[in-house]
């Protein structure tokens, strides 16, 4: 390098000092490290143990962690399409003339911006068995059809039913849809209204233009968006573990992956073991960014190319 | 520009209203639980509007969380240090990585975008030991130092704007003699207001909001932030407090909703955009 | 060009330095002559709490050197562990017995076989069953604060109302079961009204159990004992309830219980005749039940009387030293105050429990408020009393148990089914937890044997 070269690199790298000593301490370090946990029994009062791959021979082993897997990709495959779905439609719905977008658009948004404490005991007493108000208002309508029909329909008991609490949890989800339909208000809001006069003057129906123009448009927004919200599903914490207490949720259906991670490195101090998980995790995130980034360079159209 | 609209207008209007009133519910009915008597909230078929409102709640609900104001002390500090942490060094770091040209620079940029691929389950336990070795737990400061580290995030965000900011003003005070510092605090970072007031306004969220840092580093009650102080009011033997319980939440969602209706625009500028990449 | 800072931000760096400035202040504490503070943390509120604080103010006023700082303290079990983990543990923490294993075995308790022996404390002055709930593998890890033990308690409104003599409980588990039937009662639709018993009610010690039925669950070692008779016959008794009373019928009256702690409690509403209980539920019973509850407190039946030796199941609350404290010793007099005969039963009569000390004063049978403290004191003294089964692999025995359980009482699942599959599963679980633990035994030891040295 040159000394011009040099001076320039050595101003590039104290501007990103910062970030650097980030990275070693708050990154590298700890990754390694938790590398390392993973091939030992490390409770932090003592001196850690090396036991090679036994922690993840227990993984493979264990019900509990395919349980925790299962309840994860279980809740991402339903959570992350209904939402887009979801709000996709909200952003359609306001991108129309219909007025006051600005006030529903808040409306809409509100709900995205209380804490997952909040959100987690207020949807803990929405979704309550007796008292909630989802059951409160399901029951008219079951009510009515099972005089219709004849049935024995009844408004389960949410979070202490294995078979319900997940889609309670789904169902506390879609509340939140409205930060991702905030993007695709803006994302639609971009489309240039000409594709639509085009589209139009061909005769399409507003059902073909949305799945031919808009869908297409919004695609990279589309595209990014799930990315991320699958990253996040797969990391959800906070939620499930103050809905269910810091437990597992009625036969282990709320129980998450990070929520047994935690479970391990906090309540059973098993670190070495909660490392081995944490690191399961991690590839599940960096083989589907690493995918997904790969298959989305084909299959997203981008303005212009 | 307008457009016709997909459906007759009623219709949308009509949509419009019932979703709103669909997602605003479950607000009205924390707000209405949280002033009615306990055996109240339990009574079917609901009370909606609870009469007379028992104001009184709050003040008990806050009394049941023990410290409340320090708890909220807490949280209000821990979000000011995280905010302040977080638009200095983000913007620090995201001018290198964006107005100078160095060798390396989009070496390391890429690394930094690797890093973003990692999530906190997998950083968390080691970072309880670099902590406790450091002598840090009992203390807050496993909860602010990290952001004036620049988080990847954030510098990222920055980055973008930047980059979409005229060189010829750069040029004009390098030509002049300016040292790079300056440049960024006198030219770069007045014009980057906007984009600076997003990165505060999304850490001030994200830190208000935080569950599990403070869950796993705060080890003494004093330090305690407002979400685990409500978390501890929610586990008691004889039958849950949800009256109690409403007001507390009210009284931890009001903040950042206030905060919202005085920045909506930015806010939700910044959301688009970050959405938008 | 003239650098004017801007004032929203020198407001807030400003606010920030303040609460940096005071934040510092309040970590540090004046030294010199001032007396050792110590940190007590303790789970108990209401008045549970109240009669600690009582102790703790006497042995603040009785000396200067040493000064209890009491605080109330919720989900203890895990505060206590991640405060020890992170450096700055308490002084002193009232735990439960069952955290004991665990805690000792992850190096977060201080062993006191040193301590305790310098204080004074003599494993003769203790009623036997308490002392082993404070000992793990050849150490002494505790001292008790607050016992219990378990005894059958009944309805005697319920037990005159079906026809049977109100004074008389069970004496065996067969008598249980026809005085059960006698008690149930059903409704004109076949759903129940009431029972007599189910052990499901309130369940809590489901792992003890098949002590009632004569023998142990667990050998101590590496063998979980679920094919023994005992086991069989519990299991059997468990699938007996569905072919009785109908399984879904049982758990639909379940669900119409109330909360323990209000005057919903099924066995104050008169919907169970017979329940398992500790010695503390004489003050829910003045609390929440109605007025005019009568009850009556006796051994819990097992399947072959031993009236001289009755069975029971004890627990205690315990106080613990975790590890990296700066005052053991100062930890351990506050300790060892609390464990003398005069302060311990003034605890433990607040707090209407029995005392776990050999020696019980006549003055504690006199004042104390519970209606039957001598048959609780008497089970006790039993040579038979047992600890309450602690496995190293608990959790997930207990968690097993209770969906085993609850199947085989729905009648979906036949109890002999049940115990094969649960003992595999167990079985395998405790194998390899034991042989974890001999992989990290010899650092895990070495802790602790670092820490008996003077």
């Amino acid at each position: 390098m040159t000394r011009k070269e040099k001076r320039s690199t050595l101003q590039g790298l104290l501007f990103i000092a910062p970030w650097m000593v980030g990275f070693l301490a708050l990154n590298l370090y700890p990754f390694c490290a938790s590398v390392w946990f993973s091939l030992c029994d490390y409770s932090v009062l003592s001196q850690q143990v090396y036991l090679g791959i036994r922690n993840f021979q227990n993984l493979i082993h264990d019900p509990v962690f395919w349980k925790a897997l299962t309840n994860t990709l279980l809740f991402a495959a339903v959570s992350i399409p209904l939402s887009t779905i979801v709000s996709i439609g909200l952003a359609v719905l306001l991108n129309q003339p219909a007025g006051a977008q600005g006030f529903f658009r808040t409306l809409f948004f509100l709900p995205c911006l209380v804490p997952a404490i909040s959100l987690a005991i207020l949807w803990q007493w929405m979704l309550n068995g007796q008292m909630g108000l989802v059951n409160m208002a399901l029951r008219p309508g079951l009510d009515f059809l099972n005089n219709l029909f004849g049935c024995t329909l009844r408004a389960p008991d949410w979070l202490n039913d294995p078979s319900w609490a997940l889609w309670g949890l789904v169902l506390t989800g879609l509340w939140g849809t409205g930060q991702a339909m905030v993007i695709y208000l803006a994302g639609l809001q971009e489309i240039p209204a000409e594709l639509y006069e085009a589209a139009t003057l061909d005769g399409t129906s507003a059902w073909q233009r949305f799945l031919h123009v808009t869908l297409p448009m919004l695609s990279p927004v589309i595209f990014f968006n799930v990315l991320m919200g699958l990253i996040g599903a797969l990391q959800t914490f906070a939620v499930p573990y103050i809905l269910t207490g810091g437990g597992d949720g009625p036969g282990r259906s709320l129980l998450f992956l990070a929520t047994y991670i935690y479970q391990n490195a906090f309540d059973f101090w098993n670190m070495g073991y909660a490392s081995a998980l944490a690191l399961v995790l991690f590839l599940m995130i960096a083989i589907l960014t690493l995918t997904a980034v790969h298959f989305g360079e084909k299959k997203v159209h981008y303005e212009g190319r | 520009m307008q457009r016709n609209s997909i459906w007759p207008l009623w219709i949308c209007r009509g949509l419009l209203v019932g979703l709103g009133c669909l997602f605003s519910l479950p607000f009205f009915w924390m707000v209405s639980t949280s002033l009615k008597p306990l055996r109240e909230t339990m009574k079917m078929p609901p009370v909606w509007l609870p009469l007379p409102p028992q104001w009184q709640n709050y003040p008990d609900a806050m009394a049941a969380m023990g410290p409340f104001w320090l708890y909220t002390a807490n949280s209000f500090f821990l979000a000011s240090l995280n905010v302040l942490g977080t638009v200095l060094s983000s913007a620090l770091v995201a001018y290198g990585f964006s107005r100078l040209n160095w060798k390396g620079r989009d070496g390391l940029f890429f690394l930094l975008l690797m890093t973003m691929m990692i999530p906190f389950p997998v950083v968390m336990v080691p970072l309880f030991g670099l902590f406790r070795t450091l002598g840090w737990i009992g203390t807050m400061k496993p909860l602010w130092v990290p952001a004036f580290l620049a988080g990847a995030f954030n510098v990222f965000l920055l980055r973008q704007f930047f980059l979409a900011l005229p060189r010829d003003l750069t040029e004009a005070a390098r030509i002049d003699g300016c040292s790079e510092f300056r440049i960024f605090w006198q030219i770069i970072l007045p014009l980057a207001r906007p984009a600076l007031l997003t990165v505060a306004l999304f850490q001030f969220m994200a830190t208000w909001n935080d569950f599990l840092g403070p869950l796993i580093f705060l080890a003494r009650e004093e330090q305690y932030t407002l979400a685990l102080g409500l978390q501890a009011l929610q586990s008691t033997i004889s039958g849950t407090p949800w009256h109690h319980l409403m007001a507390a939440s009210t009284l931890v969602v009001l903040p950042v909703v206030i905060l919202f209706f005085f920045t909506q625009k930015t806010f939700l500028r910044g959301i688009a955009t970050s959405g938008l990449k | 060009m003239k650098y004017s800072p801007h004032p929203l931000l020198t407001s807030t760096v400003a606010l920030i330095l303040l609460g940096l400035g005071w934040q510092g202040c309040s970590a540090g504490k004046p030294k010199g002559q001032a007396p050792v503070v110590l940190e007590y943390w303790e789970k108990w509120t209401g008045f549970e709490r109240e009669a600690m604080a009582r102790l703790v103010d006497e042995f603040n006023s009785s000396q200067n050197r040493i000064f209890v700082r009491f605080l109330s303290v919720s989900r203890i079990d895990q505060k206590m562990m991640l405060a020890t983990a992170g450096g700055v543990p308490p002084d002193v923490v009232g735990l439960w017995d069952v955290n004991l294993p665990s805690y000792a075995e992850n190096n977060a308790l201080l062993p006191l076989d040193r301590l305790a022996r310098e204080a004074g404390l003599r494993e003769k002055d203790y009623l036997p069953v308490f002392w082993k709930l404070c000992h793990y593998r050849g150490h002494q890890w505790a001292l008790p604060s607050t016992p219990s033990v378990v005894a059958l308690h009944w309805n005697k409104k319920m037990f005159r109302e079906a026809g049977l003599d109100p004074e008389r409980p069970p004496r065996t588990l067969a008598e249980l079961e026809s005085f059960n039937e006698k008690i149930t009662r059903k409704n004109s639709d076949g759903s129940l009204a009431q029972i007599g018993h189910m052990p499901q009610e309130p369940g809590w010690w489901m792992p003890d159990f098949p002590s009632w039925f004569g023998g142990a669950s667990w050998d101590g070692g590496p063998h979980l004992l679920l094919d023994s008779p005992s086991n069989r016959a519990f299991f059997q008794w468990l699938q007996s309830y569905p072919a009785r009373f109908g399984g879904s019928e049982l758990f639909k009256l379940r669900g119409g219980f109330g909360t323990f702690a209000s005057p919903d409690n099924p066995f104050f509403q008169g919907k169970v005749a017979m329940i398992l209980q500790g010695v503390w539920m004489d003050n829910f019973i003045r609390q929440y039940a109605p007025e005019g509850f009568s009850y009556g407190v006796a051994p819990f039946p097992e399947s072959t009387p031993h009236p001289e030796a009755p069975l029971t199941i004890a627990q205690t609350d315990i106080l613990v030293i975790p590890t990296g404290t700066r005052h053991p010793r100062e930890a351990m007099e506050f300790i060892s105050f609390v464990q003398q005969q005069k302060h311990m039963e003034s605890l433990c009569m607040a707090q209407r429990k029995l005392s776990p000390l050999a020696k019980v004063s006549d003055d504690f049978y006199r004042r104390h408020p519970h209606p039957y403290l001598r048959e609780f004191q008497r089970l006790s003294q039993s040579p038979r009393a047992q600890p309450t089964l602690c496995l190293p692999t608990m959790r997930e025995y207990s968690n097993d148990l209770i969906i085993y359980s609850n199947l085989v009482l729905l009648g979906r699942m036949n109890g002999e089914q049940a115990r094969r599959e649960m003992a595999a599963r167990q079985q395998k679980s405790l194998t390899a937890k034991l042989d974890r633990w001999e992989r990290v035994s010899a650092v895990r030891t070495a802790v602790w044997d670092q820490e008996l040295r003077p």
